[in-house]
């Protein structure tokens, strides 16, 4: 045996971490581990739980996981993908309707756009149709917001519409499914001086090395408020919009905090009964290049001044920046007003890279405490030397779903919280 | 909370805390033995150890890697940490250091206590540091009762009394030294000062985890366990050795402690929290010194509020979701020193029917 290692006793990658989680399962997809940002959960008409997770990256394109028994999760459906220049990355469902994202990596390519399932027997969805967004200066859907059964939202190029900077081609468009089979544009926004011919002057861009572009990520609406459009706009920060009249879409609040921070405001969380969101940015960079990415609370009592008044307690640096991968804020379980999925306004949980899970209770939005979290060892053939769990989805059982970016695919936890 | 409530979805106010179990003991009942058994136990993964003088249990060859001077990850994953200014700094820095990705993460602490110390000061610090009290939570109280000098001291020194007064469990050490007669009569004699902890034996340190956890009150959600907290639901020989060591404890003659008493009062009618509160302070403020535990459920206005204290610290009161069990009148039990449970018993009912009036 070795001599033993007395100078540490920090946790290496390869060793899980836990406070007060549990992995009550791991399922590695069939080999296929590598998972996007949209994960939902259908209660299918024969009373099983499905839960629906968007591929990464080709060549698949969504897997369907029976968790009717959390302990034994079971694959029952894996799609493909046309070819390898597409990816999924955003689903959502609504009872046996979902939506699925389709980006293309080159301008023009196609499927570029959104595709409509009936997946009412989830073992064979059937497409009832497409919405195409492919154009010149287009790379199609990144992301779908579709809670309510008749309206997507999503950030996504446009055939019509050429961006002055390539790097802001993804615009809020409204897209409705009334008839799934005849999706349509309802209403579409950008950020002014981003379109090619806008009167407005395009906005100061974040140093080369942060400039992720002034595009729109998640765009959530929630029934509590039908007529706002809580968008999280990259570099243009934290934006929401009046929808009440799509043909005419208005910004009523806009924070941003960068610079001086580095960019990337990836989702906006409103709670309404404490009148504060709940943001994160999205960590792009490995190795902590881009770090602080953070959580935010801001107070919102007030549009035209959205004021931080805290942030959450960031994992700690030194653990966590080089040990491989992305490490910061990404993706939050966002309180989505569908039957299955766990509501709260003052526990948030999200997904930090190669920092895990972390569960954060904001019953004092000024003094955030984490209250758990769980960092799954590194996933076999992991490509980063650590785990990079990238987004999270917590059912109303109070079980935590989060997957791995790259290979290791869905883990279940639950929560001692 | 002003303007910020707390709204369905939040948390279980106790479930995420960390438990601490504290082991007590008379000098010389074996806790260093037990202790060094007790680190190398292969259940003791994720579980910190806070030890007075973690040179006497000789864990040399068992250390797999040492951060610090002060704490030192064994091979089975127990982490040993010696306290090193005092214990509240200790429990500062463990909880800091895992935070930061220092040190392994860990689900409980055990700490042991040095000889006659009263556990009653580390209790205190875990109510009243706001740091300490918002991630850590007292599990329970072990106390470590020798087979051989135990009675002696129990008639010598009152530490002794108040280290079986606060316990949730005791172990008889030594009883392999002693006649079986004897460890009966102890055990008896234990029983009177403290009805309600649980009483086993243990040989040469021969301990599992699991004997030293699950102490205390785990969740606001109402459950077995609560029950089991409030001594409601005990095993069935427990009780009956309980029952039968009071009765022995009160024949035996010159050997019992009469100034020790464990009153169990009932209350039907239902309290208000500021009458429930008031009565309980003025009781503590006129014979704190006297009050060695108090622990039960009372029904405030309709809703069961878990209440427990030790010595005269009080942890904060828990409101659980619902009844544990049909029975909704208020239940507590005092174990106190020379007050009589008439009084008790008439000052609630005095403060309660004022505050029920107001």
């Amino acid at each position: 045996m070795n001599k033993p290692d007395l100078t540490t006793l920090r946790p290496r990658a390869d060793q899980p971490m836990a406070h007060n989680m549990k992995l009550i399962s791991h399922n590695e997809l069939q080999g296929f581990g590598g998972m996007g940002e949209g994960i939902a959960m259908q209660l299918a008409d024969d009373g099983r739980r499905i839960l629906w997770m968007a591929h990464e990256s080709a060549p698949k394109n969504f897997t369907g996981v029976d968790v009717t028994d959390p302990k034994n999760p079971r694959v029952i459906v894996q799609t493909e993908l046309p070819h390898m220049k597409v990816r999924s990355n955003s689903l959502d469902v609504v009872g046996n309707i979902m939506v699925v994202a389709s980006q293309v990596k080159e301008l023009g390519a196609k499927p570029a756009g959104l595709n409509i399932y009936d997946i009412s027997k989830p073992e064979e969805p059937r497409l009832l149709s497409h919405f195409d967004c492919s154009g010149p200066y287009s790379r199609g859907v990144h992301a779908v917001w579709f809670v309510d059964g008749k309206t997507v939202h999503i950030s996504s190029g446009a055939p019509d519409f050429q961006p002055r900077n390539p790097k802001d081609d993804q615009i809020y468009r409204i897209i409705d499914i009334s008839d799934p089979t005849k999706p349509y544009e309802k209403g579409r926004w950008w950020y002014p001086g981003t379109r090619e011919g806008d009167v407005a002057p395009p906005p100061p861009r974040l140093p080369a090395q942060f400039d992720t572009g002034f595009r729109a990520h998640n765009t959530n609406v929630f029934p509590q408020r039908p007529d706002r459009a809580y968008v999280g706009y990259i570099d243009g920060g934290a934006i929401v919009l009046d929808i009440g009249n799509p043909a005419d879409i208005k910004m009523v609040s806009h924070w941003n905090h960068s610079p001086p921070f580095n960019g990337f405001t990836h989702t906006v969380l409103p709670l309404f009964e404490r009148n504060l969101w709940i943001v994160s940015d999205e960590c792009v960079q490995d190795d902590g290049k881009d770090w602080p990415k953070l959580v935010w609370v801001v107070d919102s009592r007030t549009d035209a001044n959205p004021l931080p008044i805290g942030t959450f307690p960031a994992p700690p640096y030194d653990t966590f920046a080089k040990r491989g991968g992305r490490f910061g804020a990404h993706n939050l379980h966002e309180n989505l007003p569908v039957p299955c999925s766990f509501r709260s306004e003052t526990l948030f949980i999200g997904t930090f890279f190669n920092a895990g899970v972390r569960v954060y209770d904001t019953s004092n939005p000024y003094q955030v405490q984490e209250v758990a979290y769980y960092v799954p060892p590194t996933p076999a053939l992991s490509s980063r030397g650590a785990v990079q769990l990238n987004d999270v989805y917590v059912d109303e059982r109070k079980l935590v779903y989060t997957v791995d970016r790259f290979s290791g695919g869905l883990y279940i936890l639950e929560m001692n919280v | 909370m002003s303007e910020w409530t707390t709204a369905s979805g939040g948390r279980d106010a106790l479930a995420g805390k960390i438990p601490v179990t504290l082991i007590t003991g008379f000098l010389g009942a074996g806790k260093t033995t037990l202790i060094s058994k007790l680190v190398r136990h292969p259940d003791m993964d994720r579980v910190a150890v806070v030890i007075n003088e973690i040179g006497e249990i000789g864990i040399d060859n068992d250390l797999v890697k040492m951060s610090t001077e002060s704490v030192s990850l064994l091979a089975n994953g127990c982490l040993c940490c010696s306290v090193r200014t005092d214990l509240q700094d200790t429990l500062r820095e463990l909880f800091g250091d895992r935070r930061a990705g220092v040190i392994p993460d860990f689900d409980r602490v055990i700490i042991e206590t040095t000889g006659l110390a009263d556990p009653g000061p580390v209790i205190q610090t875990l109510s009243s540091d706001t740091m300490l009290g918002a991630h850590y939570r007292l599990d329970g109280v072990v106390t470590l009762v020798d087979a051989v000098n135990a009675r002696d001291q129990l008639a010598q020194q009152p530490e002794a009394q108040q280290q079986i007064a606060l316990a949730d469990r005791i172990f008889i050490t030594k009883s392999d030294l002693v006649p079986a007669a004897s460890v009966e009569e102890l055990m008896a004699e234990i029983a009177a000062v403290n009805t309600r902890a649980d009483i086993r034996r243990c040989t040469k340190g021969e301990l599992h985890t699991r004997d030293l956890i699950g102490l205390g009150l785990q969740s606001e959600r109402a459950g077995p366990d609560t029950l089991r907290f409030l001594g409601e639901r005990v095993a069935r020989e427990d009780q009956a050795a309980g029952e039968e060591g009071a009765y022995l404890a009160g024949r035996l003659p010159g050997r019992h402690h009469p100034s020790v008493r464990n009153l169990s009062l009932r209350f039907e009618a239902p309290f208000t929290w500021p009458a429930f509160s008031a009565a309980m302070e003025l009781l503590i403020s006129l014979r704190g010194q006297d009050m060695l535990r108090v622990k039960g459920i009372v029904n405030v206005e309709g809703r069961p509020v878990v209440v427990q204290g030790v010595g005269h610290v009080f942890h904060p009161p828990v409101t659980l979701d619902r009844w544990p069990s049909e029975d909704q009148g208020t239940r507590i039990v005092f174990i106190t020193r020379n007050i009589d449970a008439d009084k008790i018993k008439a000052l609630f009912q005095v403060v309660g029917g004022l505050g029920s009036a107001a």
